[in-house]
Order: structure tokens, then C-alpha cells, then sequence
């Protein structure tokens, strides 16, 4: 396989306990540097797939490299360090609420920090002026004291970007990173994310709801329908026939809503 | 979708049979049980007497009547009510395995056998509750007298024992909080392994659920009194005792408090943190722990109040504290005297319940 891979997925199927099945046969190819949309309706496997990609959730089928890696194949250490190179950016941002925004940032250097340490919260000096820069980055430095649920939501998910960059990854995987957010909120959350992608050179995967922001933000398009890949392309060829095609008469895109 | 859902029907029938089964099985208890109160009221109004010339005592009639056949015409009765349920009317366990089938679901309770069969039931449930636990209204309302002593004593407490019981109740707030206090942080560590979302990850891990859940429901059936006993063997009479058997109790009802608020918490931060690449105890350094210690401390807090509670009745047995004076002078009716040591507990408990209730409001 080329080097240059971020992702590859092998014939990906996923069927949960209760017999759902959520995916079937998905192969993808994602190239380091991309930034690869995920669109798809509610329910159709969106975030059962980027939660196999990282092994959140164990696929029942198929196999997943990371760079190269299986990371199917891997477990306790191994697993453990193939993830400290995929950051993870989640709809209801999953920022723990009782903690300050700083130790939520801090959090994201996990992966490589000593264990016993780190279990009483003491990271080095240098970590924690890279966690305030992080938050510099996403323009909160001033709060990095405040309790997390103190913020609004558009300012915890950008808690959660800095905590992904925190993280140093190569990868982010963002599952609807701005759907629980105002409609206006949302650019100044992608804008970052586009940033990484951009500036940094991070390879991006994120599903979204929504086609505007598609067009606007990704590179790549791949749409899914009932856990299978239905289209894949550039966003510009994606347009509302296509979309009729794939969803149906009674699906409407629309462009901030969702649908 | 998915295969795994669809049901073979070999898979259907033995479902059925085994519900049939069930069925007929509740059926037969009920039934049984209908015949045992009735035969029970029978033996009991019939006026008979036992040897001593005597009107039969309670348990001399439950010794008296007939389970084996009782349990043998049950079994049978359900059967054949099973069996030809279309002619009589779904039965109750049908109606509480597979439930009240379509054609009966209008129907008035007295227009089934089913409803009839239930309202007697409960009738026949209160005589026999009533001629087996011995109520005797009359005297309760008319023989007053003696407690009333009681109650006067109560009223004029004596100051002779007031040092005393402040002494001994100072121990036993301290014995509360040591019980307390040395059960936190073993409750605190077989919580983890007690709380099912955290342990679905591996066999080890469901096994460990298993071994925590049922060492702490046993140990939480023990009443906390017979512990002190046990502990009372152990290292003699004394406060020291009565600390040992509450710490065991809180253990085991702290570690279920606290499992279950485990068990309720917010997944995602949880993944959050694993997806940064954390071990299992970072994840639950990060995860979980932040969302469920000022829960733990509330909890914590509200035993502590219940050990003061407790440890008075656990003094009586020779646990320590003030319940330890106060049960020598309960025996020899020193009114006043328990006068005092009761209103000195009660006052306690009363304000830790304020404080606790206080501290709690804070946390929360
Ligand atoms: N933990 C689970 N257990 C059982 N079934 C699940 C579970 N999670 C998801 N599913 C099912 O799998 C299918 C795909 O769900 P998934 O969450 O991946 O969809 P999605 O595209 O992310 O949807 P949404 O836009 O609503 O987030 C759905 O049918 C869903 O009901
Ligand atoms: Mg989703």
C-alpha cells in the first residue's frame, strides 16, 4: 500500500449487539493532507464509522490501517499509540464539565504523559504553555480557568479543537463538529479546524449535515446511505440532483438546518 | 438489515413452552395460596382448641394445615384453567406472562374469573395477614396504661445520667465517622469494578462485576446488627466493635451508592479521553472520577448521618456508644433516665440531618 495514506478501510462492516446492522463493506481511501466530508441523513453510519476508524467502537467486519498501521489489529500499548495520532472532536464536544478549560486542554496530552503523574493531575511546565498556547490558538487563553461548563457552546467546542491540537496529532476525525451549534457560531468552530488542515497540514475527516458548509470546507466528498458508501467525489459535483438520486424526493438539502 | 435480528421458529416454540411454563407455574403458587388461606380461616373460626384447652395460636395453625395437597390441587387447578383458557378466561399468570389477551381487555374485573379470583385473593390476603400476626385492635385501643408510664418518663427526663450520655454520645458521633471514614476508600475502589458500563470491556472485567456485586449484596443483607455481633466475638465488647460493623455495612452500601452514580454518568467525556490515547486508569482519572466525586462526597456525607442512627441501636448489643447505656435501662424501666438518653439522640440526628442536608445542598 502507499505510504502516503491517512486512512484505508478494508470491506468495514459494523453490526451493533442488538443486530442493527450500521455498516457494511465501506472501503475508503484517505490521503494524508485531505480534508474528507462525511455526509450522510441521521442514522445512515456516520459516526460508527469515524468511531471504528480509532477503535472507539470495534468493527464486527473488515480492517482499518492508520498510516499504515492495522489498527484492527492492534491492542493495549499498540492501540494506545496509533490513537495518540488521531484526535477526536465530537458533536456534544465532550469536554469534561466539572474540570478547568486548561486541565480539559492538558487532557489531550495523555497519551504521552507518565502515568502516575498524570493521575494527580501534574503535567510538566512545558505541556502547560503548550496547552495555553493551543488555547491561544482557538482565542480562549483568558479563560483557561474558567470551569468548561462555564463557556457557551461555540467556546467548548473551540476548547475541544484546542484540545485535539493538544494532542499533536497527524489525523482528526471531527463527528458533526459544529451541529449542535447557532448557525452563525459554526464558521468560527470549521474555520479552525480548517486551519489545522490547512496551516498545520493535518489530514481532516469530518461528517457534516450540511452542504454549504461541504462545499465551503472540504476537499473530498464521500456520502453515505444505510451504512454503505453511495457516492464519492469533489464536493463541486455534488449537486441537489445528485442528492435526490441518493436520498430521495422527500430529502431536501438544505443549508443550515440540516435535513 | 441486519440477520441477527430475524428469530428461528424453533427459537419461537421454545420461547412459547418455556412462557406456558412460567404461566402455569404462578398460577399453581397463586392457587395454592388461595387454599392455604382458606384453610387457614377455616381452622381458625371453627373454634378448635389444642391440647392445653386453649383457642389455636397462629402457628399452631400454620403447623396444622395441608401444603402437600394444598400444592397438589394447585398445580392442578392451574393446569386445567391453562388448558382451557378460552372457556375460562386468560388465568393470571397467563395475563401476567403473555398479558390480558385482545377479546378481554373491555371486560369489567367481575365479568372474568380472572378478576374474581385476584379480588378474593386480596380479600382472603388481609384476614389471614390479620389472624397471623396476631392484631388485636381492642387491646391496642384499651390497655394504654402501662405504656403511659412510658411515655411519662419520657417527658420528665432526669439529669442524672445527662454527663454520661453527652460522653457517650461524643463517642458515638466519633464511631459514626470512623465507620464512615475507613469506608470510603475501599468503597471508592470496588465501585469501579461494580459498575456494569465499566466492565463490559472483557471477560476479567464482567467477571470482576460479578465477584463485587455479589460479595457486596450479601454483605449488604447482613444486618449491620447481627455484624456487631459477629465483630462483638471478635474483638470484644466495646465501640471498637460497633466501628468494624458499620464499616462493614458502609462499604457495602457506599461501593452500590456509588456504582450506580458511575453508572449513570456521561459516556462521551469518557471517550474523549480514550481517544487521546489514555490507559484505562487516565480515562478514568479524567472521565469518570471529575463527574462523580461531588456525588460520592453527598452520599458519603448522608451515611455518616445514618451510622449516628445506627450505631445507637448497635451500642444495645455492646457495640459502644450511647445506645450501650441506654438498653440496661430500658430492662430495669428507668423512664427518666432513657428519657434523657433519647432526647439526647434525637437532637443529635436532628442536627446532623440540618448539617448534612446543609453541606449537601453545597456540594451539589
Ligand atoms: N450503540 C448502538 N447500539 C445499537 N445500535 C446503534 C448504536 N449506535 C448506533 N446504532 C445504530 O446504527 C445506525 C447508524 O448510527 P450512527 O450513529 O452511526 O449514524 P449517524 O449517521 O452518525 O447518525 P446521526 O446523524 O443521527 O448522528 C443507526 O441505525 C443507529 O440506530
Ligand atoms: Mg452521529
Amino acid at each position: 500500500m502507499s505510504a502516503d495514506l491517512a486512512v484505508r478501510t478494508e470491506d468495514l462492516g459494523m453490526v451493533y449487539p442488538g443486530g442493527v446492522r450500521a455498516l457494511s463493506g465501506v472501503d475508503l481511501e484517505v490521503r494524508e493532507g485531505e480534508f474528507l466530508a462525511i455526509l450522510g441523513l441521521s442514522g445512515s453510519g456516520k459516526s460508527t464509522l469515524l468511531r471504528c476508524m480509532n477503535r472507539l467502537i470495534d468493527p464486527t467486519e473488515g480492517r482499518v490501517w492508520i498510516f499504515g498501521e492495522e489498527i484492527t489489529a492492534a491492542s493495549g500499548g499498540s492501540l494506545r499509540r496509533l490513537r495518540r495520532q488521531v484526535a477526536m472532536i465530537f458533536q456534544q464536544f465532550n469536554l469534561v464539565r466539572r474540570q478547568t478549560v486548561l486541565t480539559n486542554v492538558l487532557s489531550g496530552a495523555l497519551g504521552r504523559s507518565r502515568l502516575l503523574p498524570s493521575l494527580v493531575l501534574s503535567f510538566a511546565q512545558s505541556e502547560r504553555e503548550r496547552a495555553v498556547a493551543s488555547l491561544g490558538r482557538v482565542g480562549l487563553d483568558d479563560r483557561a480557568g474558567s470551569r468548561a461548563d462555564a463557556l457557551s457552546g461555540g467556546q467548548q467546542q473551540r476548547v475541544a479543537v484546542a484540545r485535539a491540537l493538544m494532542q499533536e496529532p497527524r489525523l482528526i476525525l471531527a463527528d458533526e463538529p459544529v451541529a449542535s451549534l447557532d448557525p452563525a457560531l459554526r464558521h468560527s468552530v470549521m474555520r479552525h479546524i480548517e486551519a489545522l488542515n490547512r496551516e498545520e497540514g493535518l489530514t481532516v475527516i469530518c461528517s457534516l449535515h450540511d452542504i454549504d458548509l461541504v462545499e465551503r470546507y472540504a476537499t473530498r466528498l464521500v456520502a453515505l446511505r444505510d451504512g454503505k458508501v453511495a457516492w464519492g467525489g469533489r464536493p463541486e459535483e455534488f449537486d441537489r440532483d445528485t442528492f435526490r438520486e441518493i436520498y430521495g424526493e422527500e430529502a431536501e438539502p438544505t443549508s443550515n438546518s440540516g435535513f | 438489515m441486519g440477520d441477527g435480528r430475524e428469530i428461528t421458529p424453533g427459537a419461537v416454540g421454545w420461547r412459547k413452552n418455556l412462557s406456558r411454563l412460567q404461566a402455569v407455574g404462578i398460577d399453581a403458587a397463586l392457587i395454592t395460596m388461595l387454599i392455604l388461606m382458606g384453610e387457614l380461616l377455616v381452622v381458625a373460626f371453627s373454634g378448635r382448641r389444642g391440647d392445653t384447652g386453649l383457642l389455636l395460636s397462629a402457628e399452631q395453625i400454620l403447623d396444622l394445615l395441608h401444603y402437600a395437597w394444598a400444592l397438589f390441587a394447585g398445580l392442578g387447578l392451574a393446569l386445567v384453567w391453562n388448558l382451557f383458557y378460552r372457556l375460562l378466561g386468560a388465568s393470571p399468570g397467563r395475563a401476567l406472562v403473555s398479558g390480558v389477551p385482545e377479546w378481554e381487555r373491555d371486560l369489567e374485573w367481575t365479568h372474568t374469573l380472572r378478576g374474581w379470583f385476584v379480588a378474593v385473593f386480596i380479600e382472603l390476603t388481609f384476614f389471614a395477614g390479620w389472624l397471623i400476626t396476631e392484631l388485636q385492635l381492642v387491646t391496642f385501643l384499651t390497655k394504654f396504661g402501662k405504656a403511659a408510664d412510658i411515655v411519662r418518663g419520657l417527658m420528665h427526663p432526669s439529669s442524672s445520667v445527662l454527663h454520661e450520655g453527652l460522653v457517650l454520645l461524643v463517642q458515638t458521633i466519633f464511631l459514626a465517622f470512623m465507620a464512615t471514614a475507613f469506608a470510603i476508600p475501599v468503597a471508592f475502589v470496588l465501585a469501579f469494578p461494580s459498575a456494569r458500563n465499566l466492565t463490559r470491556g472483557s471477560a476479567v472485567a464482567r467477571l470482576a462485576y460479578i465477584v463485587s456485586r455479589t460479595l457486596m449484596n450479601f454483605v449488604r443483607a447482613v444486618e449491620p446488627l447481627v455484624w456487631a455481633l459477629i465483630f462483638i466475638t471478635w474483638v470484644g465488647i466495646g465501640p471498637f466493635a460497633g466501628v468494624l460493623a458499620l464499616w462493614v455495612h458502609s462499604v457495602a452500601a457506599l461501593t452500590k451508592l456509588y456504582s450506580e452514580q458511575i453508572e449513570s454518568i456521561d459516556t462521551g467525556p469518557m471517550d474523549a479521553i480514550t481517544a487521546t490515547g489514555a490507559s484505562t486508569l487516565q480515562v478514568l482519572r479524567y472521565g469518570v472520577v471529575p463527574q462523580v466525586i461531588p456525588p460520592f462526597l453527598s452520599f458519603t456525607i448522608y451515611r455518616w448521618d445514618i451510622n449516628v442512627r445506627m450505631s445507637t441501636i448497635i451500642g444495645f448489643v455492646g457495640g459502644g456508644g450511647i445506645g450501650y447505656i441506654l438498653k440496661p435501662r430500658v430492662d430495669l424501666g428507668e423512664w427518666g433516665e432513657v428519657g434523657t438518653l433519647v432526647l439526647l439522640i434525637a437532637g443529635t440526628v436532628w442536627m446532623m440531618d440540618i448539617i448534612s442536608a446543609k453541606i449537601r445542598e453545597r456540594i451539589v
